[in-house]
């Protein structure tokens, strides 16, 4: 029997704007709020859809990415029928090639979807922050007996032009598709989510494919091309969280707004619509006598004996006396020694950061602002000083000092 | 068979002590015990197993085996869902004219068609009574050089108070040996010594095949307890080696060892000691990490993942999904998965069990020789 529908989920992004936090691994794969990865967000939603077949097209440094799905047990994707299957580029007889564009990574894989049979394929986006059940997505692309539909999000007029708009009528029907107009008639703005009947999709792909001036983009060439022939194409308004954290400053807000739930709307602790994740295994996390915590998210396996202020501390992170953390997201494994100040910056995996070091400066508004980042294993010598703006790839050595 | 595959097999015993807990034993298993904020007793031996390469582990139970069922599933977070081995649960065998079983011999016995069939050569055995981080490779390995006929794991410790000074129900056994160049000389049943003995920690490795000679000819002598009557009578004439752990173990005798044991963990040394060495394996529950919202106050705890702090906590171990509400003060308590504490509600010396509620405004209060338990989901 064919499923219903399968998932098609972009992971293949560099995600280059994320710079140290990337060089060694994908995109999705960068950790995210507490004990998650980005890629767990999109897993965790479609096997809370209902949907349990999903392949993860992979492409840029995937051994992380690889290992962390593996056979995707921890999202309950390990199936006898469907499951979660990483797709990367391969050999085929006639020769083998890079997955060229979005379009190509899935027309690359079009005998993986017909395996299935499905009725519908949803695309997703494998860098993307949000909680969203595509069941009721599709139940209104069924409703609207559409042949392609868009999940779109209203952002402010002023914000438009960034995006890619989609212009409806009066009843969701796309009209129109703007990429990053200079004057948007819309402000509906697509969040890159599509779901395609099957039998659209692989038509388009192919007349894609067989067009040597396309850049096998869905956003450049299949929704133009759609367009084109009158298509029966919808626009589904998503009014949940979302945010692309593409970038530095997107991402350590976005870690930021786990903080506060009640106003941010991502809210990790809702037990209807858990993220599931692969565990780190460590036991509880241990407060001492003379630590002092505000208004933070800690887990398993921290050791906490200085001051953690508004901070999201992944698994593992050690915090010693005296030193303070703060505006700061620090991922799994690092070490924060001994009178070390940490502030407003990004932090990645088992890092060393020195005693009496400095990184980072707090803004004074509380905007965004400059987001100091240093890459995983990293060490930053002691009394190091490290400025708000730095982007740190390698070791500081003991009182130096990096802007 | 490579190096990374232990030649013996597992068998733990989940009821072995439940009559001296009866408060946390009354619906589940001395191994399904909660304890140390997200783990159940059976998984620091189950761990210990897995990490020595034992892939084949039974679990031979008596009664009130459900939540231990729950618990372990298919066994496939302690990496024991095998096609070879694996983790086998032994409810026990409803045999007209069997009674559940009472000792060793016994249980043994109602799993020797199993035990025949096993390749492997050697027997791990042990309770789940205490949480601590054995290694068994190497308890293995000295068993096989020394050539011993069996070999029985002991600690250098005072008997544990709960034992010495039981309530009037005890009908547990516990033993210390007399100990020679590391041979087990005599084995002293229910011995009333204080200070330093040498105490017995009910962990064996044994043969498999003459596991299996010596049961049944227990079995025959209608004998029930596998140390008191056979190895204490036969001690003399079989070569019995001693094995001495010297790590950390958290012993659960009572209610009040229980208490002290997860406080115990409080000190940094001492969870670093449990758990640095293999990683304890655990049941997944998906908890989101722990949130602390303003005005949350912490002080020397110890927290797992999934619970929501607004109110001050000192000196607690709080497993998973626990939640602590404005006003209220936590201290000195042990809350099990699930706990609400209510608005300005003041706990001390408390253990709370399972999805217990304590509704706002109220004070609850032991002391620290004696904690007051709330039964799993009372409403307080």
């Amino acid at each position: 029997m064919g499923k219903e529908i399968v998932a098609m989920l972009l992971a293949g992004g560099q995600g280059s704007r994320l710079y140290a936090l990337t060089q060694k691994l994908a995109k999705p794969a960068v950790p995210f709020g507490g004990k998650y990865r980005i890629i767990d967000f999109p897993l965790s939603n479609c096997v809370n859809s209902g949907i349990d077949t999903v392949g993860v097209l992979t492409q840029y440094q995937p051994f992380v990415l690889n290992e962390y799905i593996g056979n995707g047990q921890p999202w309950d994707l390990d199936r006898l029928y469907g499951g979660v299957h990483v797709l990367p580029p391969y050999q085929r007889a006639s020769g083998s090639d890079w997955y060229k564009g979005t379009a190509n990574a899935i027309y690359q894989n079009i005998s993986f979807i017909e395996r299935y049979d499905p009725e519908y394929v949803i695309i997703l986006s494998g860098d993307q922050i949000c909680k969203q059940d595509y069941s009721e997505f599709l139940e209104f692309h069924k409703q609207k007996n559409a042949e392609f539909s868009v999940a779109v999000m209203e952002v402010p007029w002023e914000e438009a032009s960034r995006f890619g708009l989609m212009v409806t009528d009066e009843t969701d029907r796309i009209t129109e598709f703007q990429e990053k107009p200079k004057e948007p008639k819309s402000n509906l703005a697509s969040m890159g989510i599509y779901i395609f009947n099957w039998d659209i999709l692989k038509k388009y792909l192919e007349e894609d494919e067989a067009d040597p001036n396309s850049e096998n983009d869905f956003g450049n060439n299949i929704i133009p091309n759609l367009l084109r022939d009158h298509r029966k194409m919808y626009a589904f308004r998503f009014e949940g969280y979302w945010k692309d954290v593409g970038t530095i400053p997107s991402l350590w807000e976005a870690n930021m707004e786990v903080l506060d739930p009640e106003h941010s709307g991502i809210n990790l602790f809702d037990e209807n619509w858990k993220i599931y994740s692969r565990n780190s295994g460590m036991t509880g996390h241990h407060v001492a006598g003379n630590a002092v915590i505000q208004n933070s998210m800690i887990t398993d396996g921290c050791r906490i004996k200085g001051t953690v202020k508004h901070s999201i501390l992944f698994a593992g992170v050690e915090v010693e006396e005296g030193a303070l953390v703060e505006d700061a997201v620090i991922m799994g494994g690092t070490v924060i020694k001994r009178g070390a100040q940490v502030k407003h910056c990004i932090i990645a995996e088992d890092v060393t950061i020195g005693e009496n070091a400095i990184v980072g400066e707090g803004t004074e508004d509380n905007s965004v602002g400059d987001v100091a980042t240093i890459a995983s294993y990293v060490t930053i010598g002691d009394g190091a000083k490290i400025g708000p703006k730095a982007m740190v790839y390698e070791d500081v050595k003991e009182g130096g000092e990096q802007w | 068979m490579v190096n990374s595959q232990a030649e013996a097999l597992g068998i733990i015993f989940p009821n072995s002590y439940d009559s001296l807990i009866p408060e946390l034993a009354s619906e589940r298993s001395m191994a399904s015990i909660p304890f140390a904020g997200r783990y159940r007793l059976c998984d620091f031996m189950i761990s210990c197993m897995v990490h020595a390469g034992i892939s084949n582990i039974s679990l031979v139970v008596r009664n009130n085996y459900h939540s231990l069922m729950d618990h372990l599933g298919s066994g496939r977070e302690w990496d024991l869902a095998r096609k070879k081995g694996g983790l086998n649960i032994f409810p026990p065998y409803a045999q007209k004219n069997l009674k559940v079983y009472n000792g060793r011999i016994e249980a043994l016995e109602s799993i020797k068609g199993f035990l025949e069939t096993q390749h492997e050569k050697y027997v791990v055995m042990a309770d789940a009574n205490m949480a601590l981080n054995i290694d068994f490779k190497d308890l293995i390995r000295e068993h096989m050089e020394s050539g011993a006929d069996l070999s029985m794991v002991y600690r250098k410790q005072e008997i544990p108070h709960a034992l010495l000074y039981p309530n009037s129900n005890f009908h547990e056994f516990y033993y210390t040996f007399d100990i020679e160049n590391q041979r087990v000389r005599k084995i002293f049943v229910n011995p009333r010594e204080t200070g330093i003995q040498n105490f017995s920690f009910n962990m064996f490795v044994i043969e498999r095949e003459v596991l299996v000679r010596m049961i049944d000819e227990a079995y025959v002598h209608g004998y029930t307890f596998f140390t008191r009557d056979i190895i204490a009578r036969h001690v003399g004439d079989m070569n019995v080696h001693a094995y001495e752990y010297t790590g950390y173990a958290a012993q659960i005798n009572s209610v009040k060892s229980y208490f002290e044991e997860n406080m115990r963990l409080l000190d940094e040394e001492n969870l670093n000691q449990l758990f640095r060495g293999n990683s304890i394996y655990t049941k997944v529950r998906d908890d989101n990490p722990t949130r602390y919202i303003n005005g949350s106050k912490v002080k020397n705890c110890l927290v797992s993942d999934g619970c929501i702090i607004e109110g001050e906590i000192e000196n607690c171990v709080l497993f998973r999904g626990v939640k602590i509400k404005k006003g209220a003060t936590v201290k000195n308590c042990v809350i099990f998965q699930d706990t609400v504490v209510g608005e300005n509600s003041h706990l001390e010396y408390i253990i709370t069990d399972k999805n217990v509620t304590i509704s706002p405004n109220k004070y609850l209060s032991g002391n620290d020789s004696f904690q007051v338990y709330v039964a799993k989901g009372q409403t307080v």
